[in-house]
């Protein structure tokens, strides 16, 4: 079981940073984001297209062949791609759909409805089988007590200190006050001279960025496939919940516990040749969980006046 | 004469298209005056503040801030005019602490924040002792000095004021009743919607009732406390 602990942790962070990405959206705008496993397979994807090679055919389309560019740079730039599709679809779909008085239940149907279209559109023209990232092999190492490769424990520190980077810009700086403000009452803060939709374009563009490097550590540490944030997108939400909805410190200690626990139940000794459904046993702690503390284990019961 | 903060003119508003609220509301408020809406529940009084802050889609009238016509400004650049707003409902940052509340109340100030919210610590010393609780821990009659706080802190020269004694302790009313007539010595006008009509009015230089979205009455507070129109349509019910 402890043998998994690393992978448990790699797969924690991962869940964790995408939780904290949907939560964050959640909070400010209200909106289940079904297509926030979309933008994560995003994140891969782009990478996959800047960084292999210029002579091996990623895309089906024979046009478009990758860029070649930097290993490293790609995965920057594929963060801000992210980054600036979150923009876009704000911009010219979901600012409409707000301004509309959409209720929240339509939007809902529409970011899932968001999230088949774009997902089939990997499948028709990017993907459609697992590929890899031009990376060399390595060796897993012994890191205190688990193990891991030497790129992967350099996952595992970049995702921790962007967590850090995001709890301290949501304390204490203006424009993380600012969105702080936005999700306790956009009304309050448009009448305190708060342009709250600049503060959502800023959340879409954050929670789109965050989502993207979930979806280049992902496929760093496994593999890139179109379905591939689709397939964990379930994980997110029970990180997201679990943590108490609303609370990025609660997604980021939700996620990582079902990171966790996803990946040590498959040493259980029942679970034994039986990967596949190691989902389940997460989940189920997560609803005994929730049955206990309705509210996630961070999330507060709001106090209504 | 004073001088006109705020004239509304023939005001038109609601929350969906073409279902307005308002049907074409006229409202002036003075320099230095306490002026109060009152009027029965679903009158529109809140729909009228809300209007004026640019919140609700306004189909028709216009807006004068200062003499100048502002009808249909952004919502976030009326604090700028002068004009600050304490809602009914929500009308502190809940998950934020007292300071932050505070510092987003003064967003539009760039350089003057840390000196505002110093002299509001001056005024109101709860707040400033506690100031790094969460907001949505105080009390009733706290929150409202904080939502007053908030609104103030930017030195508007009007305050729109919606149902700030409600659900509030007689002492606690008291105590809010106080803060705005210490708020409006120091110089700034106040328009008070209040479901506790009687004191509204007797506080108040010149109030208005709203019925069904259309002016029904107006005058001086006293002169309306005993109009027998005025309570015959509303006060009686007390
Ligand atoms: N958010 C909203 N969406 C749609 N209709 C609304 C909304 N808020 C209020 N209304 C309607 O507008 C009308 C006026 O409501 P408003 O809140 O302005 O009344 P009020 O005079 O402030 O009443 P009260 O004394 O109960 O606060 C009511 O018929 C109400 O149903
Ligand atoms: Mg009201």
């Amino acid at each position: 079981m402890l043998d998994q602990l690393g992978n448990g942790l790699l797969l924690g962070i991962i869940i964790s940073v995408a939780s904290v990405a949907l939560s964050l959206l959640y909070g400010v705008t209200r909106i289940v984001n079904f297509a926030h496993g979309e933008i994560i397979a995003l994140g891969a994807i782009a990478t996959l297209f800047l960084s292999s090679p210029i002579d091996y055919r990623v895309l089906f389309l024979d046009k478009f062949s990758p860029l070649g560019l930097d290993f490293f740079l790609s995965c920057i730039l594929a963060v801000i791609i992210c980054g600036l599709f979150g923009g876009l679809l704000e911009l010219i779909l979901f600012r409409p759909l707000r301004k509309g008085n959409v209720g929240n239940i339509a939007v809902l149907v529409v970011t899932i409805g968001l999230s088949i279209f774009i997902r089939h559109l990997y499948l028709l023209f990017a993907t459609g089988k697992v590929q890899n990232f031009p990376l060399e092999l390595q060796r897993r190492q012994t890191y205190l007590f688990f193990d891991m490769t030497p790129r992967n424990l350099k996952v595992l520190i970049i995702g921790i200190l962007v967590m850090i980077l995001i709890g301290l810009l949501l304390t204490y700086t203006k424009l993380g006050k600012a969105m702080r403000a936005v999700r306790d009452s956009e009304e309050l803060s448009s009448v305190s001279g708060i342009n709250s939709d600049n503060i959502i374009l800023i959340t879409w563009i954050s929670s789109s960025m965050l989502a993207g490097l979930a979806g280049v550590f992902q496929a760093t540490i496994n593999d890139v496939r179109w379905n591939m944030g689709f397939l964990i997108l379930l994980l997110i939400f029970a990180g997201t919940v679990l943590g108490g909805i609303g609370t990025s410190f609660g997604a980021m200690v939700g996620g990582l516990i079902i990171g966790i626990l996803v990946q040590v139940s498959v040493g259980l000794p029942f679970m034994e040749g039986h990967t596949e459904a190691k989902n389940a046993v997460a989940l189920g702690i997560m609803i005994v969980i929730l049955l206990f503390r309705p509210q996630g284990i961070f999330g507060q019961k709001e106090r209504i006046s | 004469m004073n001088k006109t903060v705020l004239e509304c003119n023939g005001i038109a508003a609601g929350y969906v298209k073409d279902l307005n609220i308002l049907q074409g509301v006229d409202l002036v408020v003075k320099e230095k005056e306490i002026v109060s809406i009152i009027g029965p529940n679903g009158a529109g009084k809140s729909t009228l503040l809300k209007a004026i802050m640019g919140l609700i889609n306004v189909s028709g009238g216009r807006f004068y801030i200062n003499g100048i016509e502002k009808t249909n400004l952004a919502t976030h650049k009326i604090v700028n005019e002068g004009i600050g707003y304490v809602p009914q409902v929500a009308n502190v940052f809940p998950s934020l602490t007292i300071e932050e509340n505070l510092e987003i109340g003064s967003w539009s100030l760039n350089k003057q924040q840390k000196e505002s919210l110093k002299q509001i610590y001056d005024q109101f010393s709860l707040l400033k002792d506690r100031k790094k609780d969460k907001a949505g821990n105080l009390s009733g009659g706290q929150r409202q000095i904080l939502a007053l706080a908030r609104a103030l802190i930017t030195k508007p020269t009007l305050l729109l004021l919606d149902e700030p004694s409600a659900g509030l302790s007689p002492v606690a009313i008291n105590e809010v009743f106080s803060i705005i007539n210490d708020i409006n010595e120091s110089g700034v006008s106040i328009l008070l919607v209040e479901q506790n009509a009687k004191r509204a009015l007797s506080f108040s230089d010149r109030g208005y009732v709203l019925d069904q979205g259309r002016n029904a009455y107006q005058g001086k507070g006293e002169d309306l406390l005993n109009d027998p129109r005025v309570i015959d349509l509303y006060l009686g019910k007390l």
